[in-house]
């Protein structure tokens, strides 16, 4: 029995692992980026966790301009996927565009807020 | 017609002097007194008490209590500054004197020594329970104490009485300690005890009690031990103060210069201690001393000199207020440790004792609270002797504005790197989308 859960697991791992990799290089350049700014988040939670919340605005603009550009980057993805129905008629430049323009903004407003 | 206003300006010119004969905000001593007696021998058998007065100044009207020409006022202004009521057995003032005229004399922030006897009237009863102090009601009942009383008592029925029970105040009965008990013969008086201005300064022993001496006691005195008041004194909201005496004899000439040996003890004074106790009791009531007057309150940032209209939370500020002292002649700075000054809103949120100088200047320094909205800096300072000082200023507390928040906080330089490395992420991650193969 247990080992039929682990050989589906590790079948299920490699099945995932192979149709990833099959994705095209900037989506995954975009999944990568989102990796990294979900992780700086959480690095800033267990650091609040550990020292309290003193200043909280400075917290909550170092936590929402982490998140806040990662679901920028999600937006893009979604948009820029050739597979996407949905956006078939964006160019992927205009795409881009937005996402360089909502993340102007959301810089702007994190860094009035950081105090 | 040239004539009749010339001589007009002329009298109102001699007139107009005549107005600065009374106590003033600059100068609180009393000027002129009037003492209503019941018997005008009385001037002559209380004639240290009245030439001792006289000497410090005060300017002395003697008249029958039931004279009908009696007024306090005239076209509504007082004639007089002090009232001296040494007539206990009249029944009805005379002119357009009552208890509500003397009353209404005494709210206006006029003083009063009023005196009772062995048969006191109902009119002085009135008068004093308008003050706080309800005499005994027994008419015949006077002040007996058997083992205080003074050996020198002729009728040996004890009602002559060795007090030395006094109120432990400078500022009333002055620096000098009365080394010699007080001569007392009169009647018992008590003191309401819902009225919170008025005190004793001289009691009676506790084992005083008020009764009537040449008879037989049927049931247990109402008034007995240290309830019992000889004299007390109140000091009115406004400041006037008033004596209340249950012996006209305490002021007499003959308890003045007799000598004074208590019941059961050896000390044997020459003079009784009655000259001091009262010369030092009139020097107080008529606003020779303990008179206090404070100037207004100053505050400011520490560092600048002008008062700001608005302070900011966490602000540190510096206050001051000066308070001087009249001497009978001069204001002297006064010189106490123990005035407050309280930043109140519905509750003082810092309470400081302010430190004096010599100059009279109280001074301290205290942080703003954390809290805003607007608030009083209070100074509240009743003592017991002296005039109640009740000085507020109100100002206002701000928040911080949003430029005056802190900055650069080292525990939030995590979450500025944080920003940072986004920022540069983003740059980084915009180069790479656009520009790879």
């Amino acid at each position: 029995m247990v080992k039929s859960t682990t050989k589906d697991a590790q079948d299920l791992f490699h099945s995932l692992r192979s149709a990833y990799v099959a994705t095209p290089t900037n989506l995954k350049i975009i999944d990568l980026y989102v990796c990294f700014a979900v992780f700086t988040a959480l690095i800033q939670v267990a650091y609040m966790a550990l020292v309290g919340s003193f200043p909280f605005n400075s917290f909550l603009s170092g936590v929402l301009s982490c998140i806040g550009t990662a679901v920028l980057a999600v937006c893009l993805r979604i948009q820029v996927n050739k597979e996407n129905k949905e956006f078939k008629d964006l160019a992927p430049e205009r795409a881009f565009a937005d996402f360089v323009l909502c993340n102007l903004v959301l810089h702007l407003v994190i860094i009035n807020f950081l105090g | 017609m040239m004539n009749l206003s010339r001589s007009v300006a002329l009298i109102s010119l001699f007139l107009l002097p005549l107005l600065s004969f009374s106590f003033s905000v600059d100068n609180p001593t009393d000027r002129r007194v009037l003492v209503l007696l019941d018997d005008l021998s009385l001037k002559s058998s209380h004639s240290i008490f009245f030439n001792n007065l006289k000497s410090r100044g005060f300017d002395l009207d003697f008249k029958l209590a039931d004279d009908s020409k009696l007024a306090l006022q005239r076209y509504g202004q007082y004639l007089f500054d002090g009232l001296i009521i040494f007539a206990p057995s009249t029944e009805r003032l005379g002119g357009s004197l009552d208890s509500k005229s003397i009353a209404d004399f005494v709210d206006s922030g006029r003083d009063l020594i009023l005196s009772a006897d062995t048969s006191a009237s109902d009119l002085i009863r009135g008068i004093a329970t308008e003050c706080g102090v309800d005499f005994d009601e027994d008419s015949s009942a006077m002040v007996i104490d058997h083992t205080s009383f003074s050996v020198s008592d002729v009728d040996g029925d004890h009602t002559l009485i060795a007090a030395d029970d006094l109120v432990k105040s400078d500022v009333i009965l002055g620096k000098a300690k009365i080394e010699a008990p007080v001569l007392f013969r009169g009647v018992a008086h008590s003191l309401n005890p819902t009225n919170n201005l008025v005190f004793k300064v001289l009691s009676a022993s506790p084992s005083a009690y008020s009764a009537n001496p040449s008879s037989k006691l049927s049931s247990p005195p109402q008034l007995t031990g240290s309830a019992i008041s000889l004299v007390s004194v109140m000091q009115a909201r406004n400041n006037a103060r008033v004596v209340i005496s249950g012996s006209l004899q305490l002021f007499s000439d003959r308890l003045i210069r007799s000598g004074v040996q208590k019941a059961g003890s050896q000390n044997q004074y020459e003079k009784s201690g009655n000259e001091q106790f009262v010369t030092e009791l009139s020097k107080w009531v008529f606003h020779e001393r303990g008179h206090l007057k404070a100037g207004s309150l100053v505050h400011h940032r520490v560092g600048e000199t002008d008062e700001p209209a608005i302070y900011r939370i966490k602000d540190d500020l510096e206050f001051s207020v000066e308070i001087y002292e009249w001497s009978g002649k001069s204001w002297e700075p006064y010189v106490a440790n123990d005035v407050q000054v309280q930043f109140y809103m519905m509750s003082p949120y810092v309470l400081k004792t302010l430190s004096a100088d010599k100059k009279g200047l109280f001074h301290t320094s205290f942080k703003v609270p954390d809290v805003y909205g607007v608030f009083q800096f209070k100074v509240e300072y009743e003592k017991l002797g002296y005039t109640t000082l009740s000085l507020s200023k109100q100002i206002p507390v701000r928040p911080y504005r949003h430029n005056e928040y802190e900055r650069f906080i080292p525990t939030a330089y995590p979450y500025y790197g944080a920003c940072f490395t986004t920022m540069a992420g983003f740059f980084v991650f915009s180069f790479v989308y656009l520009y790879h193969k």
